[in-house]
């Protein structure tokens, strides 16, 4: 379908042999396709029809209908090995289980990005959950993290990669106590702290980290003041990974820290309950902080819209937006209509409503 | 007829600013004549969207006619289950996915009535099909009965729903406060590319409720995906792709901030994308041409006000004027 990043090329007319073989490449995935089809149909659902599943699905791993199958034939075997997880007999599943995670292996790392394989995946770990006593479903569900944790080693920025952590760490929540979980949220924290520094452009780590800041800090019932602590840390991480300000990455993130001292946004942030005289001090700080950037970077349109948007925030703290500002605004602003024309407009909109 | 979603053929031309219509047409049409290559029948699970990708590109160029409407409506009734949802081909099972664009194609072409004639059940079965992936609970959407959730669902699941008047067998509210869940401080929605911003906005947008949407906020993140060669990226710091003009173009067009980026030079990267000697286009410049692209690129033109294209709905991915005779029905 959808070829990404296929460079064009001449086709070159192809040989009576070559046609010949693509014709026969045709035929054999057919005949494959309609054994498949034909055993389903006979609900024959034996292990031979699990293995012509799976070299149909090695061949085309997007062919979701198949999936579907293949989660058929496994339910069937899973009721055959007894289905209760508080049998002695749960054996026989995790042993089912476990050979078909390593079946799915070679086939997410030639297809990191097919959507199918990964749902099934997921699938099969319920499965899990379903069909296994408590500690044998969370030591699968465990090994998820050494696998993800690879995927992203080789490309830090697959969202599919991210989005599964994600799933992988609230399941391991649900299956664990408490204490093991808020363990786990700062464990996570840190990973993305690992990434970030390994990448600081990486807006998944980044994006990753906001939800965890939150989350990190409602399991620990974090006091005001620790609420600041954190904020503080945030802020300076943050300026320091502006020390290349061309990174935009990093500029939302920016953004999104400075939704704390927003009145409209405060109550779903990280620090919700600072004072307004707190908001003013931290934002006139981050003006000095980010006017101190122009110099040697003063064609960063980042700089300026940061400056704005700060200054902005301060009137809606304020109530009021001082001409003193405003004229600093409007200087800003000259910079920006000049360092990006392809959004002018929207600076013209802005400028409106000053 | 069986439409098939495979690359193209190359060509080799030097990329130019003119829109090459009827070799579009041409390479569009052609599509389902590439039976003797293994990538048509590698791709069958595609079928359906590849229909639908294709007959809205016609359509944009001003050239419906071009594939037969009696053998569109075959294909896709062949394609339906019992169940009353549609898989990608016949044989395949039913999926959200291919649902919606069984429905888009059928408004397209102004064949609904045929689900009553010749369908497995008419329109309130195809609508109990879709209506029966929400969660009650949280309001979210599954693709099918083995679970997957995404806003992708959502969004589907009310575009067709919505084209076939049967809103009123889902819970739009508790769909709405879902999609709501998923917004972002930075304006943004989930974790994922431009693409998904288009899912919950167009969902907000079919219930009525943009009002919920912060459009200044949103709008700056979207109109960042505009990069120096003027096309958009998916996400910061991402290389262009044809196929997100459609996505953010149109999330910027429904909360009114098109006009926020330069329309001008990201119809020109749109247009560099092009084939002009074997129609089609790709996703960058210099690329391997698709009908997935094809389509996403002339809807971004279409919504770019190029001319010579007929007008796209932001919202439904149809003819503006397919979507006015299906509500003014």
């Amino acid at each position: 379908m959808a070829s990404h990043g296929v460079r064009r090329f001449k086709p070159v007319e192809k040989t009576p042999e070559e046609r010949q073989q693509e014709l026969q490449k045709i035929e054999d995935y057919k005949s494959l396709e309609q054994e498949v089809s034909g055993k389903m149909a006979a609900q024959n659902y034996t292990a031979d029809t699990l293995k012509k599943i799976s070299e149909l699905l090695n061949r085309n791993p997007e062919y979701y209908t198949i999936w579907n199958h293949r989660r058929q034939v496994m339910r069937h075997h899973f009721s055959e090995a007894g289905d209760s997880a508080d049998e002695t007999t749960s054996q026989p599943a995790l042993q089912l289980i476990k050979n078909d995670l390593m079946f799915l292996i070679p086939l997410l790392r030639s297809f990191p990005k097919c959507y199918w394989i990964w749902n099934y995946r997921l699938w099969l770990l319920d499965e899990a959950r379903r069909l296994l006593a408590l500690p044998e479903a969370r030591k699968l569900w465990q090994e998820e993290f050494f696998l993800v944790g690879k995927m992203l080693t080789l490309d830090s920025r697959n969202f599919h990669g991210w989005g599964y952590r994600r799933l992988v760490v609230e399941t391991l929540k649900q299956l664990g106590t408490p204490e093991e979980a808020m363990g786990m949220t700062q464990k996570e924290f840190e990973y993305a702290k690992k990434m970030i520094g390994a990448n600081l452009s990486n807006f998944s780590a980044w994006h990753y980290r906001t939800k965890l800041i939150q989350r990190l800090l409602d399991e620990q019932r974090a006091t005001d003041d620790e609420r600041k602590t954190m904020l503080d840390e945030e802020l300076s991480l943050i300026h320091q990974a502006l020390i290349d300000p061309y990174d935009q990455s990093v500029w939302f993130y920016h953004q999104n820290l400075l939704s704390v001292f927003d009145p409209d946004t405060a109550d779903r942030t990280m620090a919700p309950n600072l004072t307004s005289a707190e908001r003013l001090a931290y934002l006139r700080q981050e003006i000095e902080n980010i006017q101190e950037i122009i110099d040697g970077a003063e064609d960063c349109k980042y700089i300026y819209q940061a400056l704005i948007e700060c200054t902005v925030l301060v009137s809606k703290v304020a109530g009021s937006l001082s001409s003193e500002d405003r004229d600093q605004i409007l200087s800003w602003l000259s910079e920006l209509k000049q360092l990006d024309p392809l959004r002018q407009r929207r600076w013209l909109d802005f400028e409106q409503t000053l | 007829m069986a439409l098939v979603s495979g690359p193209g053929r190359a060509g080799g031309a030097s990329p130019d600013q003119d829109l090459h219509i009827l070799k579009h047409v041409a390479y569009i049409k052609n599509l389902d004549t590439r039976k003797d290559e293994l990538e048509y029948w590698l791709t069958e699970h595609l079928r359906l969207n590849g229909v639908y990708w294709g007959l809205t590109a016609l359509h944009i160029l001003g050239h419906p006619e071009a594939l037969s409407r009696d053998e569109t409506i075959e294909f896709v009734l062949s394609c339906q289950k019992d169940n009353g949802g549609f898989g990608a081909a016949p044989g395949h099972d039913a999926h959200m996915l291919y649902t919606v664009s069984a429905v888009q194609i059928l408004v397209m072409i102004d064949a609904v009535d045929e689900l009553e004639k010749r369908g497995r059940g008419g329109k309130q079965k195809v609508g109990s099909f879709i209506a029966g992936l929400q969660n009650r609970e949280d309001g979210s959407f599954m693709g099918d009965q083995w679970g997957e959730t995404d806003t992708r669902f959502l969004y589907g699941a009310f575009n067709a729903l919505s084209l076939l008047g049967l809103m009123e067998l889902v819970d739009v509210a508790k769909a709405v406060a879902y999609v709501q869940s998923c917004e972002n401080l930075d304006g943004a929605y989930g974790l994922f590319p431009g693409g998904r911003v288009f899912t919950c906005i167009g969902a907000l947008s079919i219930a009525g409720r943009l009002d919920l949407v912060n459009k200044d906020r949103l709008g700056a993140w979207l109109s960042e995906r505009q990069i120096d060669k003027g096309g958009f990226n998916g996400r910061p710091e991402k290389l262009p792709d044809s196929c997100y003009t459609w996505w953010v173009g149109s999330s910027l067009a429904m909360i009114d901030r098109l006009h926020w980026i330069d329309g001008k030079k990201l119809a020109g990267f749109v247009l560099q994308c092009q084939d002009s000697e074997g129609g089609g286009f790709a996703d960058r410049p210099g690329n391997m041409v698709d009908v997935y692209h094809t389509h996403f690129g002339l809807a971004g033109l279409s919504l770019l006000g190029v001319e010579g294209l007929q007008e796209i709905d932001p919202v439904y991915c149809l003819p503006k004027s397919v979507v006015a005779r299906c509500f003014a029905e």
